[in-house]
C-alpha cells in the first residue's frame, strides 16, 4: 500500500521551507490555501476478497463521484465531471461474466441507495470502435453524498478502537471528489480524493506498512515550459524515512487544463414537458496558450441525463434548429434511447450527450457573456401525491477541447485523470480547457438545476377507474340504444333483420 | 335522397353556405377547376413547406416524415427500415419513398427528391377526391359530386397533412378506392385492396365484416344472378338454410383473397425484414404504453394502470383514495369497440348504406379507441362528403352547426388542458385533461347516434 498526499497551491503562492517540520513519520506546516488530493495505491492481495474476485475478471473500473456542491480547484486537478456517481466499465479479456454480475451488488454494498440492478439493465454500451481508449458500459445517478460510503468504509477497513482511521473517512464528507480506479494492465487499486482549494492546515502522518509522500507544491512557469505543459514546483517528504522536505520542480503535458471562465445552468420558465436548460458562459475567449500552433478548439457540454429526462437526437439533427440555441452538433448521445415510454418503463440509468456548442463568432464579443440553450424532453413520471414531481438535472461538463498537435508529446502527467466519459470521445491527446460550474443562484442546490413535473395526482385518481368506465359505458349505451332503433325501429324499410 | 338542385350543402360546412350561386356553380361545372385548385393548393403549401424549413429553426415538415424518409435511407443502403426507430409501418411505405434518399449532389434537385414523398401523398389526396367523387356521382349529377368532393380535396387540414408528409392520406386513397371498387361490384380489386390496407394501417379491418354484410344476392344481382339452391326467396327459409344461403361465392372470394393479399404480404415482409417487421407494425401496438395525453377517454386511466403494473407508485390497500378493483377497465376496452365497428353498426346499416355505414364504424373506432390524436380523424374525413348528402346535418342546418360547434369546442377544452399541461407545466391530468377528454368522447357519441340513426333510415344505394 503506497500514499500519495498533495497539497497544491496557485501560482506565486510558496511555503516556506523552513516553516515545515518532518518528525517521527509526521508533517507540520502553517495553514496554506490549497488544494488537497489524497491517492492511496492498492495491490489485488491488499483488497477485500469480493473486491478481488470482482476485478480479477475486469479489464477496467472507473468510479467517479462528485459532489454537488461548487468547489474551486487549482491547475493541474482540473479535470471536471457532472456531479453525481459515474461508473465506467470494460470487463475482463474472459467473458467479463463474473464482474458483470458481481458489479451492482457491490457498487449497492459500497455506496448504498445505488438503483444499479444488472450491467445489462441498468448500464449503457458505449460506442468502442470511435476510439480504443474509451470504456465498454456506463452507468451514473445522482448521489448527493458520500455518508453510505464512508459508513461501509469504516465498517470494513477501520479497527474498533482505530479512530485516526475512522476520522480520516469522516473527512470524505468535506470532499470534492472521490475516483476508485482499475486498470489491468497496471494490476492495482487507486483510491483518490480531492479537497477543494480552501484554507488549511497542513497536517499528514504515516501508518506503519505504508509508504507515504507527501508534497506541498505550488503551480509553477519556469521560462523552458512548453505551451502544451504545466509546471509545478515546491517540496516532497517521503515520511518515516526523509529527515527534511527536499525542494523539486517538474513539467509535464497536462490534458486539463482552466479555461478561466465560468458557466451556470438552469431551466427556462416555463418549463412544461419540454424544457430547456439554458448554459450560461462567463466568456467565448480562451487563454492565450490554448491555441498556440493553430489548434483548433471548440466548446461543448457533456450531460449526464437521468432517465426521467432525454435529448432528441433527431431533434438535434437540424443546421437550423441547432444554430437558433447556439449549438453546433450533437457528437455523442448513448443508444438507444426510447423516445415515447414512461419513467417507469425504461430500465437504464439514463443517457450521456455530448453537445459541441456554438459560440459567438464575432471578435469583439468573445470576451462577453454568451448563452447555449439544450432542448431536453421530460418523460411521464410515476404518479404521485399532490400532483407534482422534481427532476434534478446535475450541471452539465462545460469544457473546449482542443484537436492535438503531432509535435506535442502528452505522456501522462502525475495528476492525469483518464476515463472520464467524454475524453473517449475525442482523439487521444486532446486537451481539455474546463469551465468552471457555478450554482445559478440562491436555490441551494448546488450544481443541479431543477425542474418541476406535472404528474397525475395519485390523491385524486381514486374516481378515473369508476369514472372512465361508466362514461365508456354510458357512451356505449347510447350509441347501442341508436342501434337498436335502427334495427328494431323501422319496419317499413326492406326489413332485414327483424328476428329476436 | 338528397335533391341534386337543392342549394342547401353547396359546400362544405367550414364554408359560407349563400355566395353568389353563379360563380359556385361554374366552378363545379366541369372537373379541371377544382382539380387544378386542389392541386395548386398542394403546391402552394408544399412550397411554403420547402421556404419554412429552410429558413425558420420551427419545421413545417412533419416528424413522421423524417422517420419514413431516414427508413428509405436505411433501405436504400441495403438495410431494414426498422433500424430506424420509431419506424412502426410497412417497409413498403419505406420502398415508396426511396426516390427521396437519392442524393445527386445538386442542393436543388435534392430538395425536389427529398419531397417526392409529400407530393405522393399529396397526388394520393387528388386520386381519393376523384374516387369520392365518382361514388357521389352514382347517386347524383356530376357537380353537384364535385361540391361534396371539395369537402375533402380543398380542405386546408388535408392538404395540410399530406404536404407536412403525413403517409395517413394514401390511406385516404385506399378506403375510398376499396368502397368505389365494392360499390362496382369489383369483388377482386375490392379484395385486394382491402388485403392491402389492413396491412398497411390494421384498422380498415373493420370494414370487412360491413363490406360482406352488404354483399348479399341481391346487391351483387345486377353482376350476378344464380339463385340459391332452394327456390324459394331467403326470408322465408329456414335458419340453417339461410346459414348455408349467407355464404355466396362473392363472399367467399372476398374474404379468402383478402386474407390471402394480407399473409402474403406479411409473409414476404417477414421473409424480408424478420421479426423486427413484426415487432414494430403490429406487436408495437399490442404492448405499447399510451400514457401520452391524447384525445382518448381511456388515457388518464392507461396513464394510472400502466404506473401500477410496473409498480412504479404503491398500492395501498388501506388507502380509500385507491380503488384496485377498478383498474383493469383498460384491458376490456377493446370489447365495446370492436363490438359496435365490428358487429353491430354493420348489422344494422351496411345494406341500406354502406358509405355512411363505414363512417359510423370508423367513428366507432376512433371515439372508443385506447389511442386517439388528431391525425385519426383523417381516417373518417375521407368518408364524410359520401355522408353528407344524405345527413340530417345537411337536411337541419342548425343540428349541423350545432355538431360542427360542439366538435371543434370539445377539442378547443381539450387542446386548452393539453397546453396547459405540455407547454406551463401544470398538473391538469385530474379533473381538467381527463374531463375534456370525456366531453369530447360525449360529443362524439352523440355525432355517432345521428349517423348511425341516418345510416339506419337510408334506402339502398
Amino acid at each position: 500500500m503506497r500514499e500519495r498526499i498533495t497539497y497544491i497551491q496557485k501560482l506565486g503562492d510558496g511555503l516556506d521551507p523552513s516553516t515545515v517540520r518532518v518528525d517521527a513519520g509526521a508533517i507540520r506546516a502553517p495553514d496554506v490555501h490549497a488544494v488537497r488530493e489524497d491517492r492511496l495505491t492498492l495491490t489485488l492481495d491488499e483488497l477485500p476478497e469480493e473486491l478481488r474476485t470482482l476485478l480479477g475478471d475486469t479489464q477496467d473500473l472507473h468510479i467517479r463521484w462528485v459532489s454537488t456542491d461548487a468547489y474551486e480547484t487549482v491547475s493541474p486537478l482540473l479535470a471536471r465531471l457532472p456531479p453525481g456517481l459515474h461508473v465506467f466499465f470494460t470487463p475482463g479479456d474472459g467473458n467479463g461474466s463474473v464482474a458483470s454480475g458481481r458489479l451492482c451488488s457491490v457498487l449497492g454494498e459500497a455506496f448504498r441507495d445505488i438503483a444499479c440492478t444488472t450491467l445489462e439493465e441498468s448500464f449503457t454500451p458505449l460506442p468502442r470502435d470511435r476510439f480504443s481508449h474509451a470504456a465498454a458500459y456506463q452507468y451514473f445517478q445522482q448521489l448527493d453524498s458520500l455518508q453510505g460510503f464512508i459508513g461501509h468504509a469504516k465498517d470494513r477497513l477501520c479497527g474498533r478502537a482505530d479512530k485516526a482511521c475512522a476520522a480520516r473517512l469522516d473527512g470524505l464528507s468535506r470532499a470534492a471528489s472521490l475516483d476508485i480506479s482499475y486498470e489491468s494492465q497496471e494490476g492495482v487499486l487507486r483510491v483518490t480524493a480531492l479537497w477543494p482549494y480552501q484554507r488549511q492546515p497542513i497536517d499528514a502522518s504515516s501508518r506503519p506498512g505504508v509508504r507515504t509522500e507527501v508534497g506541498i507544491l505550488s503551480a509553477d512557469k519556469p521560462k523552458t515550459l512548453e505551451p502544451h505543459e504545466l509546471g509545478v514546483a515546491g517540496l516532497l517528504t517521503v515520511l518515516g524515512q526523509d529527515p527534511k522536505p527536499s525542494a523539486t520542480m517538474f513539467s509535464f503535458a497536462a490534458r486539463h487544463r482552466d479555461a478561466e471562465s465560468t458557466f451556470s445552468a438552469r431551466f427556462l420558465a416555463p418549463t412544461g414537458l419540454h424544457p430547456t436548460l439554458q448554459l450560461r458562459i462567463s466568456s467565448a475567449a480562451l487563454p492565450a496558450e490554448a491555441e498556440h500552433g493553430g489548434q483548433e478548439c471548440s466548446p461543448y457540454a457533456y450531460l449526464t441525463l437521468p432517465r426521467t429526462i432525454f435529448a432528441d437526437k433527431y431533434q438535434l439533427s437540424d443546421p437550423l434548429f441547432l444554430a437558433s440555441k447556439n449549438l453546433a452538433a450533437l457528437r455523442h448521445t448513448t443508444q438507444p434511447v426510447d423516445l415515447e415510454a414512461p419513467e417507469y418503463a425504461v430500465s437504464s440509468w439514463g443517457s450521456a450527450i455530448l453537445l459541441e456548442l456554438a459560440p459567438p463568432s464575432s471578435p469583439s464579443s468573445r470576451s462577453s457573456e454568451w448563452t447555449a440553450e439544450v432542448p431536453l424532453h421530460l418523460r411521464y413520471l410515476a404518479p404521485s401525491s399532490g400532483g407534482y414531481s422534481t427532476v434534478s438535472v446535475p450541471y452539465p461538463a462545460v469544457f473546449w477541447a482542443c484537436q492535438p498537435l503531432q509535435d506535442d508529446e502528452l505522456t501522462p502527467g502525475p495528476f492525469e485523470k483518464k476515463a472520464l466519459g467524454y475524453d473517449g470521445l475525442f482523439e487521444d491527446g486532446t486537451v481539455f480547457w474546463h469551465v468552471a460550474p457555478q450554482p445559478a443562484g440562491a436555490g441551494g442546490q448546488g450544481l443541479l438545476s431543477q425542474v418541476r413535473v406535472p404528474v397525475l395526482d395519485v390523491d385524486r385518481a381514486g374516481w378515473v377507474g369508476a369514472g372512465t368506465g361508466l362514461a365508456v359505458a354510458a357512451g356505449f349505451a347510447f350509441v347501442a340504444w341508436k342501434l337498436a332503433g335502427v334495427l328494431f325501429g323501422k319496419k317499413e324499410e326492406v326489413g332485414e333483420k327483424k328476428t329476436q | 335522397m338528397a335533391n341534386p338542385s337543392s342549394p342547401a350543402g353547396a359546400a362544405s360546412p367550414a364554408k359560407d353556405t349563400s355566395p353568389p350561386a353563379s360563380a359556385i356553380t361554374t366552378f363545379f361545372q366541369r372537373p379541371a377547376p377544382l382539380y387544378v385548385s386542389s392541386a395548386l393548393l398542394r403546391l402552394t403549401f408544399l412550397l411554403y413547406g420547402l421556404w419554412q424549413d429552410a429558413y425558420s429553426p420551427v419545421k413545417y415538415t412533419d416528424i413522421d416524415y423524417l422517420v419514413f424518409t431516414d427508413a428509405a435511407r436505411f433501405v436504400s443502403r441495403g438495410g431494414s427500415p426498422y433500424d430506424r426507430e420509431t419506424y412502426r409501418y410497412t417497409p413498403i411505405l419505406a420502398w415508396l419513398l426511396l426516390p427521396t434518399a437519392q442524393a445527386t449532389g445538386y442542393a436543388f434537385l435534392d430538395a425536389a427528391l427529398f419531397s417526392f414523398g409529400k407530393v405522393l401523398f399529396a397526388a394520393a389526396d387528388l386520386i381519393a377526391g376523384w374516387l369520392l367523387e365518382r361514388v357521389l356521382a352514382r347517386s347524383m349529377p356530376e357537380p353537384a359530386a364535385r361540391k361534396y368532393a371539395a369537402i375533402w380535396l380543398l380542405n386546408p387540414m388535408v392538404a395540410t397533412i399530406s404536404t407536412r408528409g403525413s403517409s395517413e392520406g394514401l390511406l385516404g386513397v385506399l378506403v375510398a378506392a376499396l368502397l368505389s371498387a365494392v360499390l362496382a361490384r369489383r369483388v377482386t380489386l375490392a379484395a385486394l385492396l382491402l388485403g392491402f390496407s389492413v396491412h398497411f394501417k390494421i384498422y380498415p379491418f373493420i370494414y370487412a365484416p360491413a363490406i360482406v354484410w352488404w354483399m348479399d344476392r341481391e346487391a351483387m344481382g345486377s353482376s350476378r344472378k344464380q339463385p340459391p339452391k332452394g327456390e324459394k326467396a331467403p326470408s322465408q327459409t329456414s335458419w340453417i338454410s339461410r346459414a348455408v344461403g349467407f355464404v355466396t361465392a362473392e363472399r367467399l372470394q372476398l374474404g379468402i383473397l383478402s386474407l390471402a393479399t394480407f399473409t402474403a404480404l406479411n409473409l414476404i415482409m417477414y421473409a424480408i425484414y424478420g421479426f423486427p417487421f413484426l415487432t414494430h407494425t403490429y406487436l408495437h401496438h399490442v404492448t405499447r404504453i399510451d400514457h401520452r395525453h391524447n384525445f382518448s377517454p381511456y388515457n388518464t386511466q392507461l396513464y394510472l394502470a400502466s404506473a401500477v403494473s410496473a409498480n412504479a407508485i404503491a398500492l395501498d390497500p388501506s388507502s380509500s383514495s385507491f380503488v384496485p378493483s377498478s383498474l383493469r377497465i383498460e384491458s376490456t376496452a377493446f370489447l365495446p369497440q370492436l363490438l359496435l365497428s365490428c358487429v353491430l353498426i354493420p348489422l344494422a346499416a351496411a345494406k341500406r348504406d354502406l358509405p355512411a355505414t363505414m363512417l359510423a364504424q370508423t367513428f366507432a373506432f376512433v371515439t372508443f379507441n385506447k389511442v386517439c390524436t388528431s391525425q385519426y380523424f383523417l381516417w373518417y374525413l375521407i368518408l364524410l362528403p359520401l355522408y353528407l348528402p344524405r345527413s340530417s346535418f345537411l337536411r337541419q342546418p342548425k343540428l349541423g352547426l350545432t355538431a360542427l360547434a360542439l366538435w371543434v369546442l370539445a377539442q378547443a377544452l381539450w387542446l386548452q388542458q393539453g397546453y396547459e399541461l405540455e407547454f406551463l407545466g401544470r398538473s391538469v391530468f385530474l379533473p381538467g385533461l381527463w374531463g375534456a377528454s370525456l366531453v369530447f368522447f360525449g360529443v362524439n357519441c352523440w355525432l355517432l347516434g345521428v349517423i348511425i340513426t341516418d345510416a339506419g333510415s337510408g334506402v339502398k344505394g
